[in-house]
């Protein structure tokens, strides 16, 4: 919404006080205010001129040369193609050097041959409107050589108000309203406005039937003796200066009127209504109509709308219709001034795409008693302009309509203690009186009567009106106050604090880096990951075709980033904590249930061929996972193969392991499935080897901690050696490994396998798996016999696992 | 036996003396010692000879021996000595060392941006006493608005364009952590009417919340927020104050002039925009659009119907709310000029945190 400077100055005078006041004190006590900026700024520049002399161009038909006077002292010799240029003219001068719009700087030139030394204005070409039949001609008296703008006396200041943040102040939509703020703040006196009804004549009123209660007041009004001619030059500034184009005389004064005082009317050209009643129902199903942006809209039962008789005129607070709307020849007026249930309002100009100026007031909830002084503001204006307006009948005043008006308790203390300021009871009673409310003392606090334009939505309660005196008094005077209260200690937060040790760790020494998806997946995603047919929750109205679900779980967030990231990054270390949502799980009021993961993913180039049995991706994955256990003082996990994970298909049916950690279900871990690599585009130079794996948070936090207790350190030397074994393939490295623990009789210190080999030293269908054993004793040094004694244990094991054990 | 002590070491020490200039000195030093010392070296043939010797030559021959064993022994030791404590000075000397090689290069990992924004405001707060609270990003009507005092049909509605999962809307995407206002509130009126409760409550809420709007640099239909929640006995706007202040010293490390002005969200009365004094300027900068005022956060009391909704007497008890953009705090923080990188998954991006 946009206010004039000039404007708000007819309710308030502001002499003293600059635009940039009135933007900052708007802004610290009202609203927020977007910007501020000169209306017209062109008019600015321009100079008054006179044309002492005009001549044919000599070798054009339609161009004049002109001889200007601009106070200059030498005439200017300028160039017109305007038809309506004449000698003795007084005219806006762009000299050499002035730029006009944003960056249409004058220049000396020439035109056909001819010399020409600036510009003779139009209206169009300053901002004022959007005539250009020629230049514009001022009056005689101008004086030549000022600028136009403090010749004519135009100057002007457009203030931007951000609509939405005065959505709870109905009372703001207008110029007056707005001076009303003023006058509170500088403490000046909001100007008297005379809102009566002229005399009218002794026709019968217009008949109105309203048959809905969405309509608590209508009145309609008949005018005659008026014309549609150019409006007053003031009126037409004031219109452009806030960014309304000037129509004609009717049209601009019913515009004015909902800018002045924020009420919206509207007015029938009453020959088209022919003398039908006016009736104010609900739309009849099926029903349409063309509104006067001569659109026909199709309406549905809850729409509001205007009849003469059968016919629909208007759809009620949003827009009048083309059959009844004012036009040239229009004489005979009825003035319609109403008020509307917003939500009515709202749900049409919603449903219809159709916000209008009338429709963004309504929606706000106007008092019905501005109605009659809008109306009476109207006649009054447009009877000063046309001296010849009578009013044939007295007003109709028809629906149920109740003054809003109220009076609230507010005590000085709940004032005082709200804001933390110390305002005494007169500062307190000074400001509301100043804001228009009316109050009296009684039994030690105050009675404050609301007017009715503040009453329907805005002031209802005692804090409502904490805030009108905490605005005015200035946020800016309250001191600062420090929180009080009993030293407790808080509840301990176990689930964050898990998280946060799970962020450290990974991002430390797991060397992943945390990310965090859209809770949104692709449809195009979820196709190549298989889960299309899952159930997911989704919105109705998408950002964008095809992105309407919401992820059931958080690893297809962190596949959609794998084949962009390779192909800037070898390895791809990425993990989310993240929440995912299963809609056949949901609650009684239709909450789906909430599942809180970790996913890690790891993607790397593949490894080669000859690379050790840990470098690939899920041995990376799996040695995170280890290794967090470790940090979050778990007990080791244990990984078995599964068939498959419910809810990801798509991993490797061969590699994908359960976690768990005794006889809690932690998650799965498992490798890409090859055909769903090459589903995401994993192919050629961004081949990768993926693995993934989704820890579930509530699992983690229920996992039993084990602290860790000292073991003292061996006090005897113990014996180091490597073994390799020679087995059938299927032999798993668990049972190897536990088959030496055995064999060692309780002295392994340490077991760790560091080479996997098949190949020909071992024979086909066999591998070697070679260990460093660490072999210690509490009791005593251990022996080379020792070591003998093992290896033959060792041997005996192997053979039992059916291969041998390798001779170095 | 002609050839005294003096005659016999003179040649060795001279090889000795010779072999600490050469390349190989080590080489040579123990050559000379296989030659002199070693099974069938000088002194074990002198000794050898001793038998040979008439009687009374013999004790002096074993003698002359022996010392030429220690003095052989000693000039070694000495040489070496001095080769290593030469070779360390040469090292210590520093000579062919480059001091612009890079080091061992580590792969490193690193928490989100906007994590690691979270937890230096979950510390701050947490250290005056307020909990973390969690909400659902699928929420119900009722909490995202209804309990919040935007009824249907409120145009307050049209501030927050708003995903639904359903025509009638019961189930939304949370456009805001106030959100969570309710579910605190509500368990916070259980402890009141239980009598655990020991005032003022204070909670921070982060999380993920969505605006459905089209994405550009600047707007995105998924982003971040902190909502904060005070409720106890008189608190006030002086309360509010004293808070914020405290958030922005913590955020910006020193003392940030602020500003309230009035501002409209139905959960709040009054409600307020709190500004910031631009950090990054004096005079007007791109980041506070030339005004020198930085729009941080939405903030107010909380609402008596709120309160009274939740179950919560707003006679007996009062609170402040504010709401941060924690999405544009982080880009603020960091210089990010696109929001949309927060969320993208781009190691690029994520790579210099």
């Amino acid at each position: 919404m946009h206010l004039s400077y000039r404007w708000l100055q007819r309710h308030v005078d502001l002499a003293g006080i600059s635009p940039e006041d009135v933007r900052t004190n708007l802004t610290l006590s009202t609203c927020e205010v977007e910007g501020l900026a000169r209306f017209a700024p062109a008019l600015s520049d321009v100079t008054v001129g006179f044309v002492a002399e005009r001549a044919a161009h000599p070798d054009s038909d339609h161009l004049s040369i002109c001889k200007v006077d601009v106070g200059a002292g030498e005439l200017v010799q300028i160039v017109c193609g305007a038809p309506n240029v004449a000698r003795g003219q007084k005219v806006a001068v762009a000299t050499i050097g002035t730029t006009l719009g944003a960056d249409f700087k004058i220049k000396k030139s020439k035109i056909r041959g001819q010399e020409s030394c600036g510009m003779i204005c139009s209206e169009r070409e300053l901002g004022l409107g959007d005539e250009h039949n020629g230049i514009w001609v001022l009056p005689d008296e101008t004086p030549i050589g000022k600028r136009v703008a403090d010749a004519l006396d135009l100057v002007d200041w457009v203030i931007e108000i951000d609509n939405k943040s005065v959505t709870h102040r109905p009372d703001l939509w207008g110029h007056r309203g707005m001076a009303a703020e003023l006058a509170a703040i500088f403490q000046r006196p909001l100007k008297a406005l005379d809102t009566s009804l002229p005399r009218t004549g002794d026709w019968r009123p217009w008949e109105v039937r309203v048959e809905t209660d969405d309509c608590p007041r209508y009145l309609a009004l008949p005018i005659d003796g008026v014309r549609a001619e150019r409006s007053p030059e003031w009126l037409r500034r004031l219109l452009l200066a806030v960014g309304q184009r000037p129509i004609d005389l009717l049209v601009d004064v019913s515009n004015f009127v909902m800018l002045d005082l924020g009420q919206p009317n509207h007015l029938f050209d009453r020959t088209r209504l022919a003398g039908r009643p006016i009736v104010v129902r609900k739309a009849r199903p099926g029903e349409r109509m063309q509104t006067l942006d001569a659109v026909e809209r199709k309406l549905e039962t809850d729409d509001l709308l205007i009849c003469a008789g059968e016919q629909p005129v208007a759809l009620a607070g949003i827009m009048g219709g083309e059959e009844s709307k004012v036009a040239v020849e229009t004489r005979e007026l009825l003035l319609e001034v109403a008020s509307f249930q917003p939500a009515v309002v709202r749900r049409t100009s919603a449903r219809l795409g159709l916000r209008t100026d009338a429709s963004a007031r309504f929606e706000k909830n106007l008092s019905p008693t501005l109605a009659l002084d809008a109306a009476g503001h109207l006649v009054r204006l447009l009877s000063a302009i046309q001296p010849d307006l009578v009013l044939p009948a007295p007003l109709a005043d028809a629906g149920r309509w109740k003054d809003p008006a109220r009076t609230v308790r507010v005590r000085p203390d709940i004032v005082r203690k709200r804001l933390g300021a110390p305002i005494a009871d007169g500062e307190i009673v000074g400001i509301l009186t100043r804001l228009g409310f009316g109050v009296t003392s009684s039994h030690g606090g105050l009675d404050v009567a609301v007017p009715s334009v503040r009453a329907t939505k805005d002031i209802s309660l005692e804090q409502d009106l904490v805030e009108e005196v905490g605005r005015i008094f200035r946020y800016g005077n309250v001191p600062e106050h420090r929180l009080e209260g009993s030293l407790a200690a808080p509840p301990v937060d176990r689930r964050r604090a898990l998280v946060r040790k799970v962020e450290d760790r990974l991002a430390g020494v797991g060397r992943f880096r945390q990310t965090i998806g859209y809770s949104f997946v692709a449809d195009a995603l979820l196709a190549k990951l298989g889960l299309a047919e899952l159930p997911h929750c989704a919105v109705i109205n998408p950002v964008a075709e095809g992105l309407t679900r919401i992820r059931r779980a958080v690893a297809p967030s962190l596949l959609a980033t794998v084949e962009h990231n390779r192909r800037h990054a070898k390895e791809v270390r990425l993990f989310e904590l993240g929440k995912g949502y299963r809609p056949e799980c949901a609650a009684q009021n239709g909450e789906p249930a909430e599942v809180h993961e970790l996913v890690l993913l790891v993607a790397r180039e593949p490894a080669a061929a000859n690379a050790r049995f840990d470098d690939n991706a899920l041995a990376a994955l799996r040695g995170a996972i280890d290794d967090l256990c470790f940090g979050l003082r778990l007990e080791a996990p244990a990984f078995a193969k599964v068939e498959h994970v419910d809810g990801a298909p798509y991993l490797h049916p061969g590699k994908t392991l359960a976690i768990r950690l005794g006889e809690h279900e932690l998650g799965w871990l498992a490798a890409l499935d090859p055909r769903v690599e090459r589903e995401l585009g994993l192919v050629g130079e961004q081949k990768s080897d993926v693995a993934l794996a989704t820890l579930f948070l509530d699992a983690l936090l229920a996992a039993p901690v084990r602290e860790k207790i000292y073991r003292p350190m061996p006090r005897f030397p113990g014996v180091k050696l490597d073994v390799a074994l020679a087995l059938p393939a299927a032999v798993a490295a668990e049972d190897v490994r536990v088959a030496i623990e055995r064999a060692a009789k309780g002295l392994a210190g340490a077991i760790e396998l560091f080479d996997v080999y098949t190949g020909p030293n071992v024979g086909p269908g066999r591998k070697s798996l070679a260990y460093h054993v660490h072999l210690e004793s509490d009791e005593r040094t251990l022996t080379d016999q020792d070591a003998q004694k093992f290896l033959q244990r060792v041997e005996r094991a192997a053979t039992e696992l059916g291969g041998d054990l390798r001779k170095a | 036996m002609t050839e005294t002590l003096e005659s016999l070491f003179e040649p060795i020490r001279a090889r000795i003396a010779a072999a600490e200039s050469q390349e190989s000195a080590e080489d040579v030093l123990r050559q000379v010692e296989r030659e002199t010392l070693d099974k069938g070296g000088v002194v074990a043939a002198l000794l050898a000879a001793i038998p040979t010797l008439p009687g009374p030559e013999r004790p002096l021959a074993g003698k002359r021996a022996n010392e030429l064993k220690g003095a052989i022994t000693l000039a070694l030791a000495e040489a070496r000595e001095r080769l290593a404590t030469r070779a360390m000075e040469r090292e210590r000397a520093g000579s062919g060392f480059d001091a612009t090689l890079p080091g061992q290069r580590a792969a490193r990992g690193g928490l989100h941006p906007l994590v690691a924004v979270t937890r230096e405001l979950e510390d701050l707060f947490t250290s005056m006493g307020y909990v973390v609270l969690d909400g659902p990003e699928i929420e119900t009507d009722y909490h995202n608005f209804e309990a919040l005092n935007i009824p249907r049909d409120h145009p307050a509605r049209d501030m927050q364009d708003t995903f639904r999962l359903d025509p009638e809307g019961k189930l939304v995407l949370r456009t805001h952590t106030s959100a969570v206002q309710a579910r605190g509130l509500k368990r916070l009126a259980e402890e009141v009417r239980a009598g655990r409760f020991a005032p003022p409550f204070r909670a921070i809420v982060p999380g993920k919340v969505f605006r459905q709007e089209t994405t550009d640099a600047s707007h995105e239909h998924t982003f971040h927020q902190m909502e904060g929640l005070v409720v106890g006995k008189d608190i006030s706007v002086g309360h509010l104050i004293g808070a914020m202040k405290t958030l922005l010293r913590g955020v910006f490390g020193r003392e940030i002039e602020i500003r309230l002005r009035p501002g409209y969200f139905p959960f709040v009365e009054p409600g307020f925009e709190l500004d910031a004094r631009c950090p990054f300027c004096k005079e007007g900068c791109s980041v506070c659009k030339r005004s020198t005022w930085i729009e941080l956060l939405p903030c107010g009391l909380v609402h008596p119907n709120v309160l009274k909704e939740c179950g919560l007497d707003p006679e007996e008890w009062s609170g402040f709310a504010f709401g941060l953009g924690l999405s544009r705090l982080v880009m603020l923080r960091y210089g990010i000029d696109d929001v949309r990188l927060l969320l993208s998954g781009d190691l690029r991006f994520l790579e210099q945190f």
